[in-house]
């Protein structure tokens, strides 16, 4: 049972990551309108796996902090490369 | 007419311009505050996860309020590592000591590799039931550090003695090499009179340099200025003299530390008197004690508060040596690690000003230290119904004392 809450904490923080990249605008234009489902879900994902990664490597108290930079660092990832993209073309 | 409508369809259209400009600005506005947000999350992860000092703050938060609740917080379950119980004994050249060990179950994690160990020598009398330690070592064992509790026949029976020094020395290398435990990450932690066998064991040779902190909780410093302050029934804070009303069971511990130098009768005498439930001592009684006896008896009844320093010089050479020996005041020049001290400043077993002296001490050998002073124990024990601004003022020395001993070993 902790550990099924574990994973919420980091799925809820990962959803929280993803609606802030929604207001921050990270949403690359190109992903169109299913793109907002695509980021959050991008985030939920980092997260969860940004969690897993933190409980192996630092421990289970440290697993949310891993889980949220790692969701933060995912859901910059689309926007950063646009934008690279859009320079090498240019 | 006409031109007041074309007038007002014109402000109109101003409005509207100026209402979605101000709508734009407010999407910026957010735009900007949610990259805000997340870069200060990334930042704040990072920090909490990847630096050492950084999990040594999450591990702080973690068990303090475990500490000032003395439970477990049932929101913290997911976070907590599972975590055993483990009993045994040890021989030593002092004799036998009982080790009580709380450790996460689960291996140490890739970073940093190995696990904190923490001895403790949970002062005078057996704790090994008390709830409030068990729950103390419990929470620092969920946030993943290895709790070692210690105590030996001598401290059980309410006596302290120098020689069990040699059982904590033993103990130490025990948890250095317990499974998951870094050798390198090992600290001492004493609480009330169990902070004096710390001092002693952390200026041991065999050890002093292999030891990350030394953290004492409600200690002494010094038994002469113990004794002195229960002989007075006073302390001297701040160049005021202020009434200290200590309670029976440091008398106790010191009679019965005392005791086996002294004459038999003179002992048994002592002992009955500050025991619990014992009487002050007649005056044919106190007749028949040997000088030093008399003296030790004053000293600990107070019932000669102006003749304190008399009585201490009436003591024999004996037991002064005895006094010196099991104080840290000796051996605080010999000890490497940093030192931690926390102190109940109403604190009716030992008093604070031993603390100030400890703290006074370390500042001036520019020995690396912290000193907190907290209203949130009452000697050693968390106290009930505490009020919320007691405890945020407390929580932040207890955090930044916690997150320093965390630190030392990470």
């Amino acid at each position: 049972m902790p550990t099924l809450y574990l994973v919420l904490t980091w799925a809820i923080l990962g959803l929280i990551v993803g609606l802030l990249a929604l207001g921050a605008r990270l949403k690359p234009i190109t992903w169109g309108r299913t793109g907002r489902l695509w980021l959050l879900l991008l985030a939920l994902g980092a997260s969860l796996l940004g969690g897993l990664f933190g409980l192996w490597l630092f421990g289970r108290l440290f697993s949310a902090a891993v889980a949220l930079w790692w969701a933060v660092v995912v859901v910059c990832v689309p926007m950063v490369y646009g934008r690279l993209r859009m320079q090498l073309v240019k | 007419m006409r031109m007041d409508k074309t007038k007002s369809r014109t402000i109109t259209g101003m409005q509207t311009e100026q209402i979605r400009a101000r709508g734009r600005r407010g999407w910026h506005i957010g735009r900007w505050l949610a990259r805000f947000v997340l870069l200060t999350c990334f930042l704040a992860g990072f920090y909490l996860s990847v630096f050492p000092s950084g999990r040594a703050l999450v591990r702080s938060l973690a068990i303090l309020p475990g500490v000032l609740t003395a439970e477990e917080p049932s929101w913290e379950a997911p976070v907590a590592e599972p975590i055993s119980h483990t009993q045994m004994t040890l021989q030593s050249s002092a004799g036998i000591a009982y080790l009580d060990i709380y450790a996460p179950t689960t291996s140490a994690p890739p970073v940093p590799g190995a696990r904190e160990g923490l001895l403790v020598i949970p002062g005078i009398g057996d704790q090994r039931k008390d709830a409030q330690l068990i729950n103390f070592s419990q929470t620092l064992a969920r946030s993943g550090v290895v709790v070692m509790n210690l105590t030996t026949p001598m401290l059980i029976n309410l006596q302290l003695d120098a020689a069990d020094e040699a059982s904590v020395v033993q103990a130490f290398h025990v948890l250095q090499h317990w499974p998951g435990v870094g050798g390198a990450r090992v600290g001492l932690f004493g609480i009330s009179a169990g902070g004096a066998l710390i001092c002693l064991a952390a200026a041991d040779p065999r050890i002093q340099k292999e030891i990350t902190s030394v953290t004492l909780f409600g200690s002494y410093f010094n038994v002469t200025t113990l004794l002195q302050a229960i002989g007075r029934r006073s302390l001297d804070i701040d160049g005021h003299v202020q009434l200290w009303q200590p309670v029976y069971f440091p008398m106790q511990v010191l009679a019965d530390t005392l005791a086996p130098l002294l004459p038999a009768n003179d002992a048994a005498s002592l002992e009955n008197a500050f025991g619990p439930g014992g009487h002050p001592l007649t005056a044919y009684q106190l007749a028949q004690l040997a000088p030093a006896s008399a003296a030790i008896y004053h000293l600990l009844d107070g019932d000669e508060p102006t003749r304190v320093d008399a009585n201490l010089a009436a003591l024999t050479p004996d037991l002064r040596a005895l006094l010196d020996g099991l104080s840290p005041s000796r051996v605080v020049a010999e000890i490497r690690a940093p030192i931690y001290l926390l102190h109940d400043r109403s604190d009716q077993y030992v008093p604070v000003t031993e603390s100030r002296e400890f703290a006074a001490e370390l500042a001036k050998l520019h020995h690396p230290y912290d000193f907190a002073e907290v209203g949130v124990f009452q000697h050693t024990e968390v106290r009930p119904d505490l009020a919320i601004s007691q405890l945020l003022g407390d929580g932040q020395s207890l955090l930044r004392l916690l997150r320093e001993v965390m630190q030392a070993s990470s």
